[in-house]
Parts: C-alpha cells; sequence; structure tokens
C-alpha cells in the first residue's frame, strides 16, 4: 500500500510521513500540486491524503489531475476549515473530509476503510 | 433661538406618556421628543375643529342681536306711529267738533248756559273725553260755562293759554293745572261775533282718556308710552321716569315731521330703544311729543336666553370635542412612538446581529490560522510519543508519555473549540439544495459505528416511508443532526438506546425525533441549555457551544426545536422542519 501526502505545510506532512511509516506504512510527502503530479507520474498510489487550501493548485484540481493520471486512486481530504458538518460524513460526495487536527488513528482508521470498504 | 410657550418646552411631567427605558433603544427612535408631539397635534386638532364652531357661535350671537335690534326697531317704529296717529285723531277730531259748534250755532245761543251745558252733554256723548265747555271774549273774560266747576266770570287775561289762543284759529294746550287743581289740556277755536269781536270757544279735556288711549298701546309691561312737552316735561305718568309734571332726565329729540326711532349708546343693562314723534294737527301744531321706550334686555329676554342656552350647548360640545381630540392624539402619538419603538428595536437586534457577524468571521479567521499551528503542534507531539512507544527507548519513562498525551488532548480540546466556532460562522450564509434525510443520518450514524459497538447501544432509525426529500441547507442540518447525536452518544450508558425517528407533518413539515435513554437534563438546566457557553461537562472539554449554535442553525433553517427530559430516564429532542424552505430576504 502507498501513500502521498499533500500539503503545504512541510514540517506538518513530514511529521505526518514519519508517523505513518512508524505504524508501517509507507508515506511519500510532496509540498505541492505540481510536486504531487510528478511524483505520481513515476511512483503508482493507492490512496493520497490531500490539502483543501494550497497555494497554486487546490486539493480538488489536484484529485481531478491525478485522477487522469492513475484512475484507481482513492481521496481523503483534509482541511484547516475544521468543521463539523464535513468532517467525514460521505453522503453524495465519493470523498471523505477529515478536519485538522488530524487523529492519527483516525487517520489510519479512514485510510484501511477506504482502501477495502467491506471490512 | 425660537421662543415656545412653557407648556411645549416642559415636558418632563409628562414622561409618563411615551416612556422610554432605554437610552440605546432611544438613539434609533425617528422621533426623539413625543411628548411635544402630542402637544402639538392636540393643538393644531384643537385650533382647526373648534375655531370654525367658535367663528360660528360668534356670528350667530351678533346675527341673533342684530336682528333682534331690528326688530325692536320695527315694532317700536309701528307701536309709535300707531299710537300717534290716534293722539292725532283724538286732537283733531276733538277741534273739528268745536270748530263745528262755533260755526253752527250763533254767539247768542252759545253764551246761554242751559244751551252750553246741553252742547256739552251732546259732545260728551258723541265724542267723550269732555271736561267742560266755557265762552270767553275777547278781554279774557268768560261770559258763559258749562262743567262741573265753579269757574263762571274768572278772567284768563293773564293766563298764558289765552293769550296764544286768541291769536289763532286753533290752539291746543300742555297740561297744566290751572284754576281747579286737576292735570287738563286746554283746546280752543277762536270766531268772531256778529260784531265782528273775536271770542274763544274753550274745551277741557279729560287727561284720563289720553292716557288710557296710550296705555293701550303698551304691548307689554317692558313697553311705555308717555307724552313730553317741548322742554322735556311729562305731559302723562311714565312708568320709567314717574308722575305727571316732573322732568324726564331724557335728551329732547331734535324735531322731524315723521315718526323717529333711535336707539341711545348706553351701557348693555339699560340698552333701550326710543321711538318718537312730534304731534301735529291739521290745524295747529301741539306742545307734545310722543315717547315709545322699549327696554332691550326685558323685550328680548326670551332671545338672549336662548343665546344663552345656545352658548352653554356649544361649550359643552367644545368640552366633548376637546376630550376626544385629546384621546384620539394620545392614541395616534402612542401608535407612532410603537411603531418607532419596533422599529427602533428592529434596528437594534440588526445592529447586535450585524456585531455578532463580525466577531464570528473574526473568530472563524482566528481559528482557521489556529489550525494549521495546532495540526503541527499535534503531530509533533505525537511524533514523539511514537518514538517512545515504537524506538522502545525510555518505554518506562512513564511520566513523559503522560505529559505527551495531555499535550495531545489539549490539541484535540483546541480542535473541537476552533471546528465549533467556524460551525458558529457558518450559521451565516445558508445555501439551499435537496437533501435525503435517510442518507444524511445513515451516514451521521456511520461515523459512531465503532463506538456503538463498544459500548453496545441500541440504535434504531425509523424513517416513515411518506418522507420526502427537504429542500433546506444541507451543511447546517447535517451539524444539527450531528450535534444532537453526538450529545446523545455521549449522554447514553453502556446498553442504552439510541431512537431516531423521521416523520411527516403534512402539508408542509417534517419533524426528526432523536430520543436517548441517557443521563437527562435536570429541569433547572433545561432552560438554560441553549445559552451560548452553558456546560456541564466542566471535566469532559465542552465548549458549551454546541446546543447553542444547535438552536441557532434550526431557526436559521425556519424550524423548531423542543426538548423534554427527565432526569435519568432520557431525552427527546425534536426538530421540526419546513419541507421546502424559503429563501430568505438579504437585509
Amino acid at each position: 500500500m502507498k501513500i502521498i501526502l499533500v500539503d503545504d505545510e512541510t514540517k506538518f506532512i513530514n511529521m505526518l510521513a514519519r508517523r505513518l511509516s512508524l505504524r508501517g506504512l509507507d508515506a511519500d510527502v510532496a509540498y505541492s500540486g505540481e510536486q504531487a503530479l510528478e511524483k505520481a507520474a513515476q511512483t503508482r498510489y493507492d490512496i493520497a491524503v490531500l490539502d483543501m487550501k494550497m497555494p497554486g493548485m487546490s486539493g480538488f484540481a489536484l484529485k481531478q489531475k491525478l485522477l487522469d493520471q492513475q484512475p484507481d486512486i482513492k481521496f481523503i481530504f483534509v482541511t484547516g476549515h475544521g468543521t463539523l458538518d464535513q468532517n467525514g460524513v460521505p453522503d453524495h460526495f465519493d470523498d471523505i473530509f477529515l478536519a485538522k487536527p488530524l487523529n492519527i488513528d483516525t487517520l489510519i482508521d479512514t485510510i484501511r476503510q477506504r482502501l477495502n470498504p467491506d471490512q | 433661538m425660537k421662543r415656545q410657550p412653557l407648556i411645549i418646552k416642559n415636558q418632563r411631567w409628562l414622561d409618563f406618556l411615551f416612556h422610554r427605558p432605554n437610552i440605546h433603544l432611544a438613539s434609533f427612535q425617528t422621533i426623539s421628543n413625543y411628548p411635544r408631539i402630542w402637544i402639538i397635534s392636540i393643538l393644531i386638532l384643537a385650533v382647526t375643529s373648534l375655531s370654525p364652531l367658535v367663528m360660528a357661535t360668534f356670528i350667530n350671537n351678533r346675527l341673533i342681536h342684530k336682528s333682534v335690534d331690528a326688530e325692536l326697531v320695527l315694532q317700536t317704529d309701528r307701536v309709535t306711529s300707531n299710537a300717534k296717529r290716534s293722539m292725532r285723531f283724538f286732537l283733531e277730531e276733538r277741534l273739528n267738533a268745536l270748530r263745528f259748534i262755533v260755526n253752527e250755532l250763533p254767539y247768542y245761543t252759545l253764551i246761554d248756559n242751559q244751551h252750553l251745558a246741553k252742547i256739552l252733554s251732546n259732545l260728551k256723548l258723541g265724542f267723550g273725553g269732555f271736561t267742560d265747555l266755557s265762552i270767553i271774549d275777547a278781554d279774557g273774560s268768560q261770559i258763559a260755562y258749562a262743567g262741573p266747576f265753579n269757574l263762571e266770570g274768572k278772567n284768563y287775561k293773564t293766563q298764558s293759554w289765552f293769550t296764544q289762543g286768541i291769536e289763532q284759529d286753533s290752539f291746543i294746550s300742555e297740561v297744566f293745572t290751572g284754576y281747579r287743581d286737576i292735570p287738563h289740556i286746554i283746546i280752543s277755536v277762536r270766531s268772531k261775533t256778529a260784531y265782528s269781536r273775536h271770542f274763544l270757544l274753550r274745551a277741557t279735556l279729560d287727561t284720563q282718556r289720553l292716557m288710557d288711549m296710550l296705555s293701550s298701546y303698551k304691548t307689554n309691561v317692558h313697553t311705555d308710552i308717555f307724552l313730553l312737552n317741548h322742554s322735556g316735561i311729562l305731559q302723562t305718568p311714565s312708568t320709567i321716569f314717574g308722575k305727571v309734571f316732573t322732568t324726564a332726565p331724557i335728551n329732547i329729540p331734535a324735531f322731524s315731521d315723521t315718526t323717529q326711532v333711535i336707539t341711545p349708546e348706553t351701557n348693555k343693562e339699560n340698552a333701550s330703544v326710543i321711538g318718537y314723534s312730534y304731534i301735529d294737527t291739521e290745524a295747529v301744531t301741539t306742545p307734545f311729543i310722543l315717547m315709545v321706550h322699549k327696554k332691550k334686555s326685558d323685550v328680548m329676554g326670551t332671545w338672549l336666553n336662548l343665546g344663552k342656552t345656545f352658548n352653554w350647548i356649544i361649550g359643552i360640545c367644545c368640552l366633548v370635542m376637546m376630550v376626544i381630540i385629546t384621546l384620539v392624539s394620545t392614541f395616534m402619538v402612542n401608535q407612532l412612538y410603537l411603531a418607532d419603538q419596533a422599529k427602533a428595536e428592529t434596528m437594534l437586534k440588526m445592529e447586535q446581529s450585524q456585531q455578532l457577524a463580525c466577531i464570528g468571521q473574526l473568530s472563524a479567521g482566528i481559528a482557521h490560522e489556529i489550525n494549521n499551528p495546532l495540526a503541527l503542534i499535534n503531530e509533533t507531539a505525537g511524533y514523539l510519543k511514537d518514538l517512545y512507544q515504537y524506538t522502545g527507548e525510555h518505554r518506562s519513562d512513564k511520566e513523559i508519555t503522560e505529559l505527551l498525551d495531555d499535550i495531545l488532548e489539549a490539541v484535540s480540546r483546541c480542535g473541537t473549540i476552533t471546528s465549533q466556532l467556524l460551525g458558529f460562522v457558518r450559521q451565516f450564509d445558508v445555501q439551499i439544495s435537496s437533501v435525503n434525510v435517510e442518507k444524511l443520518i445513515n451516514g451521521i450514524l456511520s461515523f459512531h459505528k465503532k463506538e456503538t459497538e463498544y459500548k453496545g447501544i441500541h440504535v434504531t432509525t425509523m424513517i416513515a416511508p411518506n418522507v420526502p426529500a427537504i429542500e433546506t441547507d444541507r451543511g447546517k442540518l447535517q451539524q444539527i443532526l450531528l450535534n444532537l447525536i453526538n450529545n446523545a452518544f455521549q449522554a447514553i450508558e453502556a446498553n442504552g438506546c439510541l431512537d431516531i425517528m423521521v416523520s411527516h407533518l403534512p402539508p408542509k413539515k417534517i419533524s426528526i425525533e432523536i430520543k436517548d435513554t441517557g443521563c437527562g437534563i435536570p429541569e433547572e438546566n433545561l432552560k438554560r441549555i441553549h445559552e451560548p457557553f452553558f456546560s456541564t461537562k466542566k471535566e469532559k472539554m465542552g465548549t458549551g457551544l454546541g446546543l447553542s449554535i444547535t438552536y441557532g442553525l434550526v431557526k436559521k433553517l425556519q424550524g423548531t426545536i423542543r426538548v423534554e427530559s427527565s432526569a435519568g430516564i432520557g431525552t427527546i429532542f425534536t426538530v421540526t422542519l419546513p419541507v421546502k424552505m424559503q429563501k430568505e430576504e438579504k437585509a
């Protein structure tokens, strides 16, 4: 299972990657949409964790481009607009939104659920 | 500065009328001085409505007086003319009778006393009013006499009436007493004997007869009719001026051929109308002036009383109108005041809600900015903890792990607060879309799946089949339900129940009932649960914003929320929402 984390907050994203790898999850980081697309051109990812609001390319825009490259990829959105109303409640969206600050266990649970919805 | 009447300036005493308890509210009112408006409106109404009435009354009074005066003058004129004609006729008739006698009978028969007495008795029979008759020769000696007095042989040469009478064909004297000491009038005609000597046939007239005739013209007690001579001495008794021969204290009116009426300018109480006429016969002028005196106030008493009654009625009408005007003004100004008050309240509310919106925007901005560093702290502390746990170093050092847990918990609390603040801000803009309530609830419940299994909570959702998709703001409804379901989960102990029922309330509403078997809310707290920052979860990191936001959101969605709870048994929250939410007007 390969994960790519995209956020302009470099320290935050690095820390998150390290924590995930400690838990046995292989995570790459990208600090911008462009960087993410470069990485995705070389590696195949199962799931992308995207910040909604980034300078340049936004999370949603990135999602469309990543889908063009890798149609099977799944998405989880992270947002500083820590709202309850979009807090991981799927309805007609396929996407899941998580609020900052993240709970690492919730994130991992969500990733697993996203990749294997049947479990 | 404009000077104003004292009453308009100082209305402290009117403060009770349009009392303004809230000074802040007062600054939003259009009109600041209601007591003044009240007084001005009363004044304007009073002036516009009462002045025509008062003017009409005044004019009416004037008209009444004028017509009364004219009527009085006319009446007096008529009475005077009639009395004058009678008087003139009375004198002329007798003078002509005498003239007839001296022309018809020869002198020698006239100087026969017996014959004269016969003539007198015939005159009394035919005309009346004669007292005696006598023949006086040119020297003033009385030749013959017939009558009740013993006046035979008297000489009248020195008497003024004789000197006047002997110089003219006919003569009428004033009233005088003469030798007999009884008021009488002398009329005489002059003729000639066969020897061309002048002699007088003199008759004395009874004044009583004259007085009776005059008093027959007295139509009422307020009219006085009397005769004056040219020097102002009363010739007949007057009810106003007294007996015969007293001098009447009135000016002798100027001579006129015809009947005249004058209205002397005197004070109101004695105002009177005087009619007069100089009496002349065809043959001779008389010394008499006929006076008719009518007292205005007495004669016109009825009219004036009527006027007075009328004035009283008008006065009472004015009073009643003033009362009505005051009541109407008070009512109108009060309505104005209430409307203004309502407007001011709305404006105040708008200002407050705008302030609140500003605060909301500000806190949302802050919350958003804080979330990023918060996330960094969270991950750093988490990583630190991970290092201890996963690398195995210092694993025994429990204190550090505990401290890191404290940091993580604090960060998570901050996260809750910022997310709620952001939710709070979302109250302000509404986006309407079609929402399937069932899907929404299932989504929220799936989020709590783990907790449900862990605690052994029985969750039942009963959604009536006829519930339509509703048009409302998805985000807000989601947050409402999330808040209420979260609360329920927090309240429910292990093996409790959570029932969610959605039903359609035809025609235009749906209700969502969330029922838990949790700890319930004590009655004293029920009233306060919607207050911001009211929380009983002090130790458990409650912000006290959750339900307050929920209440605000339900209101925003044009719905209502009701809570029933009993401590120890459970709580039911019922949210009622319109099926089709109306777009609200942008203020």
